[in-house]
């Protein structure tokens, strides 16, 4: 593994998820038809399937993919915790509530009322980690284990709002566990275009900081010491990883695990460089989402699995396969 | 070496045997196409203007020939007013009537339809409900489909015009008159021998009941409170705030039904076991054996069927009147 580069060969991959998120869905189009359609003859039917379903959802879940995968190796360089993910403080908990409220309320059906819901979940879950972080705040610190005790004590206050609230209003309590299981089934440009720029300031101070969550890697008063500022790098961080988490889940909704895993098989198969890791999971969370979009949407077509319940179900197996034939013991 | 090489074939081969071509649906019958030319020709049909129940303006050109059906109400209401031969597509939990099981799915148990199979079905009409989101309207209309979105009826009469409405724009005006007339005739029986009745049974109507000590039931604003008044029964529960409310089995006791109506037999659920449940066996309704399985479909589809279960409802809490 070690004589290819990691960057050629996980672009190489999420060409390929690319290539075949473009190629399989619930309606079979041959390697002609696809070739056709791509350059603009064929059917308009396969015109249509391709160019306006497939492939704003495939850019929409790669995007995705990213945000999550890239802000959960931020999350667990930052806590100097294994098990953070991307909705550790409380982003997923926060969106959902914000999607739930928007839910019960009845939009005009323009424009701003279809935005309402990717909207709200967008601004609830950046007010979360407000909150979480000014709660976390002592003097001028943001104590870690403070920052994760806050985040999960709000999020089970949101999370059990949302619950409460899904069972008052009965109506929509379809429409909100679709949206709390995560999918991108209803993706059009519309979607790409308001969560593009978050996702790539967020994404993009992450690309860059990579040697600062390894001066942090040693503690933050090492790091201190090193030369950081710590609690400003904490913050810098913490906005840029939620604002590219909150943008992600805003039309996705909440996709568990991509997050959590994709950083560590990053970190087991080419170390836990940060200026590396930090890129290799933004290409792999792409990649890794990608492929759990394909499988949710042709096992059980035409009908659609929420792609949350898949990432688990193909992720888990896959991790615990690189994590039992690593050699690397003490990778973390 | 071996298992190597399975590790990387395995999710190929899952993969192919999803997409197999067997799997997806068959080629569209051109013929329906052909069809369309003549009768523009013959008959001119005026264009059909509908606003819908997002406040949408929706234009035909003529009556809709190949429907696609969002959800189980529409897809009843398309084959009883004598349209199930011009639906192509319909959502996964549509089950009745029974032809429906030939019919593409197009997904969508789950909250997500398959936009891309919608699609390849080249439909001219997409009948949407309630139950969808208007979010899977604008996205369906964004890929240049037709879209009808019929809004929940709160009465038998908002019944009776949603059957009006998809009779106009499927074309099938005359039939649907008959059937609304059959219809109110058999509401006017119900009411009719109800007349003499004075006394009310008091209901309660089991939804889900997973959780003896605090089953599910179906408060005012719902089809279910609508049609046990009008079968000359009370329900329990209609004083409580929420559509469908969840009630302590104490409350329960002090409420004290008549009747209970077991719409979650299909589960399993049966005058036996609930007599068997822990404190259940005080309820009058217990003791005097007054409880009824029931086909909750009849009730929670907003769609011809509620008539049926109309008749049976007031058959159940009346069984006097009916011999």
């Amino acid at each position: 593994m070690k004589r290819i580069s990691p960057f050629l060969s996980s672009f190489l991959l999420l060409l390929l998820a690319l290539i075949l998120s473009l190629a399989i869905g619930s309606v079979f189009l041959s390697p002609a038809q696809l070739w056709a359609a791509l350059t603009g003859h064929g059917t308009e039917t396969s015109r249509t399937i391709l160019w306006a379903i497939r492939l704003p959802r495939t850019v929409l879940i790669a995007l995705t993919g990213m945000a999550l995968s890239g802000s959960g190796a931020t999350y667990q360089g930052l806590f100097r915790n294994p098990l953070a993910d991307p909705f550790l403080i409380g982003v997923a908990s926060g969106a959902g509530l914000g999607a739930v409220i928007a839910m019960s309320i009845n939009w005009p059906y323009s424009f701003w009322g279809l935005l309402a819901i990717p909207m709200a979940a967008f601004i609830a879950a950046l007010l979360t980690v407000f909150i979480v972080y000014s709660l976390a705040r002592v003097g001028r610190t943001v104590p870690t284990t403070n920052l994760i005790l806050a985040g999960v004590a709000f999020s089970s206050f949101a999370t059990s709002l949302t619950s409460f609230l899904m069972l008052r209003s009965t109506n929509e309590i379809r429409r909100a566990l679709a949206w709390l299981m995560g999918g991108a089934s209803q993706s059009d440009w519309t979607a790409i275009i308001a969560i593009a720029p978050y996702l790539f300031i967020g994404l993009g101070v992450l690309l860059i900081s990579g040697q600062t969550l390894n001066l942090m890697q040693f503690g933050d008063e090492q790091a201190q010491q090193l030369g950081l500022n710590v609690t400003r790098a904490k913050t810098i961080l913490l906005i840029s990883a939620s604002l590219a988490t909150a943008a992600a889940v805003a039309f996705s909704g909440i996709i568990g695990f991509i997050g959590l895993i994709v950083p560590h098989v990053m970190r087991l198969w080419w170390g836990a460089d940060y200026r590396r890791l930090i890129p290799l999971s933004i290409i792999s969370g792409a990649t890794a989402l990608l492929i759990s979009d394909i499988v949710a949407r042709v096992v059980l077509a035409p009908q659609e699995i929420p792609v949350g319940i898949v990432t688990a179900l193909v992720g888990a197996p896959f991790f615990l396969w690189v994590l039992r034939r690593s050699k690397n013991l003490g990778y973390w | 070496m071996f298992r190597k090489i399975l590790y990387l074939i395995l999710p190929v081969v899952i993969l192919l045997a999803a997409c197999s071509p067997s799997a997806m649906n068959t080629p569209l019958p051109q013929t329906a196409t052909g069809l369309t030319q003549p009768t523009l020709v013959q008959t001119q049909p005026a264009p059909i203007i509908l606003t819908d129940g997002l406040g949408r303006q929706v234009k035909l050109v003529s009556p809709a020939r190949r429907v696609v059906s969002l959800a189980p109400s529409n897809t009843e209401i398309l084959f009883a007013i004598g349209a199930g031969s011009q639906v192509v597509g319909r959502d996964e939990l549509s089950d009745y009537p029974a032809a429906v099981a030939g019919i593409q799915s197009v997904g969508g148990s789950m909250g997500n339809f398959s936009t891309e199979t919608i699609v390849a079905l080249k439909p001219d009409l997409v009948l949407a409900a309630e139950i969808n989101p208007p979010e899977l309207v604008k996205t369906l209309e964004n890929l240049g489909l037709n879209v009808y979105y019929l809004p929940n009826p709160t009465t038998l009469d908002g019944m009776y015009a949603n059957l009006r409405t998809v009779a106009e724009l499927t074309g099938h005006r005359d039939e649907t008159s008959a059937l609304i007339q059959t219809l109110k005739a058999r509401v006017a029986v119900v009411d009719a021998k109800l007349v003499g009745s004075s006394a009310k049974p008091t209901v309660f109507y089991e939804l889900d009941a997973t959780d003896a000590s605090k089953p599910y039931t179906a408060g005012s604003g719902t089809f279910i409170d609508l049609l046990i008044q009008r079968a000359g029964g009370l329900n329990v529960a209609a004083t409580l705030k929420d559509q469908y409310p969840q009630v302590s089995l104490e409350e329960l006791v002090v409420l004290d039904p008549d009747i209970i109506v077991l719409s979650d037999s299909a589960y399993g659920e049966t005058p036996q076991k609930v007599a068997a449940r822990p404190g259940w066996g005080t309820l009058a309704a217990v003791q005097k054996e007054r409880m009824y399985p029931f086909d909750y479909h009849l009730l929670s589809i907003p769609g011809p069927r509620l008539v049926d279960g109309l008749e049976q409802l007031a058959e159940m809490l009346h069984p006097e009147l009916f011999k």
